[in-house]
């Protein structure tokens, strides 16, 4: 292995030239893994604090939960029975300043709760007085937000459905916050015994009763999986849902881990384009070292000798590249960690976290291989002759097959790993299919822009024109920067364009489709004996368009066709669900297999059920399906079909059984009123005058929810696509950088055979322009692509090509690289011809 | 006078300060003469040839070309002024690399706004025997070609003033006289005034005045008698 050794001794000479001319070289390699290693440092760190905090973030070690109703005298007693125990009740109302509809009201999310809340952690308040004390009587702590829509302090009163409460505390910190799921409103934590008769918890309203268990100090995981097997047995058809510590914020983990792993191959995206700059850098400096290359062979190195001299060499720099990455990594959390905890509702400690770094390292390091050893391969084709011939460079066309079948080797890794690594293998490898097909693509936009440029040049258009003639004879000629520059530039910008086109789409579903079809108000909780006086109101008055209301009640889906539940894995046959009755058919339904009942129906009981869900759960006319209503068993044929649109916003229930079987179960109604803007607050106020155990669901608001937590995503992304642009730009500052030499050389000689410095301006900024287009229109044609795979395949929703985003995409990639054009046009401008031709002489 | 120096001066900033590269030059070339410039190197030889192309910038006197002065000109209106009126051979040829042979040669007359700039283009590569390589790169010709198509590109336009700094310089002997040939023949088809920078005392006689600088300073002006001319 003397060859080895030998190559060590000339890198380590080479080496001694310092880093000069390999900064972009570094930038572009620390940038792509200084994201993925900040990305992953967050995501671990978060769901470190998840696994970590969850007893806290649960507000105990388990919980059992139940829809709509209070577990029952026999339930509560048998999980009381196996731990301490405390119960909470959660759903929305209507917070009002006082009675009548001279009250303003806003919606919350109320939190009552008994003496032992919480099990676990600390409610913090202002003023500092004890949670007792501030919940004793009708005393009410309400969110700061809460308080400030309704114009209250301390001290005011506040009303919940009839009963008149009193603000004792404002909101600091609820410790269990991050494990409650999506509010729509802010938070009202009141003691249960101050509801008592609020008319609040009727049967059938809206309400989640959750039982927190305080488990023995010392019960480990695996004692907690025996008990949840226990409990699911004793509580099984009940609907009760069963979460402990280990898994406290599933929402808040599934986010954090879905949109990490989503910016991390954002990041992945980004090293490719980082990867061109690495590629152009190793490129220029092997072109640069090919004298050198030469004299090595002439004096008896082997082309495997020099191959691994300048392999090592380019492992060093790459060694350098990802050190300076993981070190940016690491301090970026650190720095944005006040930013990035304000934003959780759960706890977060930013820290040093191994893995994310070593997978960013493992990324970073393949990606240097992969884009590195095309040119280095190179260099065992360089003929010692170049010596005394005019050297242009390394020797064109394939390398070895060994270096082929390397590089193949490590690109399958690359995508491996992301695919492993990432958990979602099937994003992964789509995304790495796109990253690959983009770059395939680009590489051919490249050549393509490069042969039209070579024909445009020699076309009538062209001649008489000097300065578009020497941009395309520029763009289209030997040794220019077009390959380095649309590839980079257009791979940053087909991952913006991508995101661009995906958050546009969104977007515009929300603001264009929605409002059209979405009614105003939802109305919950209407109890049966206040169904005709809302009526009344709402539908005598003339602003509201269309009022559509249905019965609403609880059940649990026991069997299907004589299969229980539990062997579905479908959201129809977890927990409870809501479900209705009717006699007629509601207007505007379409039946789409079978027949409604005939009116009047009373035999046995029938199920019309939503399309959809019975093709996913494979249920056809005539099965029975077995429902636990309340306590009571409830088993009815599925003899119709229904479309249900749930994208309307209006009301769509799976199951809709005939009026008969249901109408003595306990339940309340449901209305949707689409009213004009103007009218709404009206028709709040006196709805909840009369009724103020009425909750009423701004849609508008909703929406409003929606659409920030959907900025909130798109913001993310952003910051991801953003690093990927910062890295595509400065390749192309590379690019133009590398190119300035030549253009300064080429300025010279334009000068002295006549040309203005207006000209030349002119024919840099036309090329500029072109690369920039070029990558543009790659961009915008990747985008859509991309924008229609994530949309369709994964978000399975309908995509429509968004024309502004689009073309903003194309003139910033245009204008980016006039500007990086133009910032490295002055020099050549500036230049004295004399001083640049006779340097070369 | 086609070309006037008076008192011309250079300075340049170089890494170790200032260094003076000519010294109150003053000298004459009257139309259609050829001047050859010789001396050793480092005399400063090609630094006053740049300063009659306007190429460098005189620290003091004055350069004037067909009575127009280069030193009150800025770098456009210098461009503009070579357009019409001069052509500039290198020593190492100084084509743009990315454009075939038939675009730099064409490149001058479309800045001179000439209709058909690439017949011209096309003619003037016939007449140096390249009529039949347009379509090539620099890259894909011999040193000896690529000085053709540079003296193609200098002479092109018709210039009153053909500059040529060491033309030969990076050539063989044999196609450094073909080169040489060349030159003097575009030079008495056109009737151009000829200065040219050489280190060889041929190409030197075979000029009408022979003007030797040493450190910067004119030493020594010898013109050819009639009888060396025929």
């Amino acid at each position: 292995m003397t060859w080895l050794a030998q190559a060590a001794r000339i890198a380590g000479r080479e080496l001694r030239g310092g880093l000069g001319g390999f900064y972009i070289f570094l930038a572009c390699l620390a940038l792509g893994v200084a994201a993925i290693a900040a990305v992953g440092s967050v995501r671990v760190s978060i769901t470190e604090g998840l696994e970590r905090e969850g007893r806290n973030i649960l507000g105990g070690d388990a919980e059992i939960e139940w829809d709509f109703r209070r577990g029952s005298e026999a339930e509560r007693a048998y999980l009381a029975s196996l731990g301490t125990m405390s119960e909470i009740y959660d759903f929305r109302s209507m917070a009002a300043t006082g009675e009548g509809i001279e009250a303003d009201r806003a919606l919350t999310q109320v939190k009552a709760v008994d003496d032992l809340y919480p099990l676990v952690g600390a409610v913090e308040i202002a003023p500092d007085i004890s949670l007792d004390k501030a919940l004793a009587g009708n005393g009410v702590i309400v969110h700061p937000v809460l308080a400030d829509r309704l114009g209250l302090e301390v001290g005011d009163a506040l009303w919940l459905g009839t009963r008149e409460l009193t603000i004792t505390a404002l909101l600091q910190r609820e410790p269990d916050a991050g494990g409650d799921g999506f509010g729509l409103g802010p938070r009202t934590l009141v003691s249960s015994a101050a509801l008592a008769g609020a008319g609040l918890l009727a049967e059938g309203s809206l309400f989640e009763t959750k039982y927190r268990l305080l488990l023995p100090p010392d019960t480990t995981d695996e004692a907690l999986d025996v008990l949840r097997a226990q409990v699911e047995v004793e509580l099984e058809g009940t609907g009760a849902r069963w979460r402990d510590r280990r898994n406290a914020a599933p929402q808040v983990e599934r986010f954090v881990k879905r949109i990490g792993s989503f910016l991390v191959l954002v990041g992945l995206a980004g090293l490719a384009v980082g990867g061109v700059g690495v590629s152009a850098a190793v490129r220029a400096y092997l072109e640069r070292k090919t004298p050198v290359i030469a004299t090595l062979k002439t004096v008896g190195a082997e082309g495997r000798t020099i191959f691994a001299a300048y392999l090592m060499q380019i492992g060093v720099l790459a060694g350098i590249g990802i050190l300076l990455g993981l070190i940016l990594g690491v301090l970026i959390p650190l720095a944005a960690a006040p930013f990035i905890e304000a934003q959780l509702p759960v706890p977060v400690a930013l820290g040093v976290h191994p893995f994310p770094l070593v997978e960013a390292a493992l990324y970073g390091a393949l990606t240097a291989l992969i884009f590195t050893l095309w040119p280095l391969a190179r260099t065992e084709q360089v003929r010692a002759a170049s010596l005394f011939r005019d050297a242009s460079g390394p020797a064109r066309g394939f390398p070895r097959k060994r270096y082929m079948a390397a590089l193949a080797v490590a690109v399958l890794v690359l995508i491996g790993s992301s695919a492993w690594l990432s958990g979602i293998p099937e994003l992964a490898l789509y995304a790495s299919g796109g990253i690959l097909a983009a770059l395939a693509v680009l590489i051919g936009a490249a050549w393509g822009v490069r042969v039209l440029s070579r024909r445009l040049a020699r076309t009538r258009l062209a001649r008489g024109n000097p300065a578009l003639r020497l941009a395309l004879g520029a763009v289209g000629g030997p040794g220019g920067e077009a390959t380095a520059v649309v590839l980079s530039l257009g791979l940053g910008l087909t991952v913006l364009a991508a995101v661009g086109q995906i958050d546009a789409n969104m977007r515009a579903a929300i603001d264009r489709d929605l409002p059209e079809v979405a009614p105003s108000y939802f109305f919950v909780d209407i109890q049966p004996n206040q169904l005709e006086t809302f009526l009344d109101r709402v539908q005598g008055d003339p602003a509201v368009s269309r009022v559509d209301y249905a019965p609403m009640l609880g059940g649990v889906v026991q069997s299907i066709d004589g299969t229980p539940a539990r062997e579905f894995d479908h959201w129809v046959t977890r927990g409870d669900r809501r479900i209705s009755f009717a006699d007629t058919l509601p207007p505007g339904t379409r039946i789409t297999g079978g027949e409604w009942w005939p009116e009047g129906y009373d035999g046995p009981p029938q199920i019309s059920m939503a399309q959809e869900e019975a093709d996913e759960l494979g249920v056809e006319l005539g099965d029975e399906i077995v429902m636990n209503v309340l306590g009571r068993e409830v088993a009815g044929t599925v003899t119709s079909f229904r479309e249900v649109d749930f994208s309307s916003g209006g009301i769509g229930f799976v199951l809709i059984f005939n009026e008969a079987a249901l109408r003595g179960a306990p339940h309340t109604w449901l209305s949707t009123v689409y009213a004009e803007q103007e009218a709404e607050g009206q028709i709040l106020r006196d709805v909840a005058g009369d009724a103020p155990n009425i909750t009423a669901i701004r849609v508008r608001d909703a929406i409003d929810l929606v659409t920030e937590a959907l900025s909130a995503l798109a913001a993310a992304t952003s910051w991801g696509a953003g690093a990927t642009l910062l890295t595509g730009f400065v390749v192309l500052i590379g690019a133009a950088a590398a190119g300035e030499r030549g253009r300064v050389f080429e300025a010279s000689v334009l000068k002295t055979v006549g040309a203005t410095r207006g000209t030349i301006l002119t024919s840099f900024a036309i090329r500029s322009a072109l690369l920039g287009a070029a990558a543009g229109v790659v961009a915008i044609l990747g985008g859509a692509a991309a924008g229609w795979g994530v949309l369709t395949l994964v978000m399975e929703a309908p995509y429509a090509f968004e024309p502004v985003s689009a073309l903003a995409i194309v003139l910033g990639g245009a204008l980016a690289t006039l500007l990086a054009g133009l910032a490295f046009a002055w020099r050549p401008l500036a230049a004295r011809p004399a001083r640049i031709l006779r340097a070369q002489d | 006078m086609v070309l006037s120096l008076r008192d011309v001066s250079l300075s340049l900033q170089g890494n170790a300060g200032v260094v003076d590269i000519l010294h109150d030059i003053s000298l004459e070339v009257a139309a259609k003469e050829t001047v050859g410039l010789v001396g050793p190197s480092g005399s400063g030889k090609s630094s006053l040839l740049m300063l009659m192309g306007g190429l460098e910038r005189a620290t003091s006197g004055a350069v004037e070309a067909l009575g127009h002065d280069l030193t009150a000109m800025d770098e456009d209106a210098l461009a503009r002024f070579r357009r019409g009126h001069m052509g500039v051979v290198f020593q190492s040829f100084h084509l743009i690399p990315t454009m075939t042979a038939l675009e730099n040669v064409a490149t001058p007359l479309e800045l001179a706004g000439v209709a058909d700039a690439f017949d011209r283009a096309a003619a003037e590569l016939d007449a140096v025997g390249l009529g039949h390589r347009t379509g090539h790169y620099p890259a894909q010709m011999s040193g000896g070609e690529q000085q053709r198509v540079a003296l193609a590109r200098a002479a092109a336009p018709r210039p009153d003033i053909l500059l040529a700094d060491e033309p030969t310089g990076n050539l063989d002997q044999a196609t450094g006289a073909a080169i040489m040939d060349l030159l003097f023949g575009l030079r008495d088809r056109h009737g151009a005034t000829l200065v040219l920078v050489t280190h060889s005392q041929e190409l030197a006689d075979r000029c009408d005045r022979t003007i030797r600088l040493v450190d910067g300073r004119l030493d020594r002006e010898t013109r050819r008698t009639a009888e060396a001319a025929e």
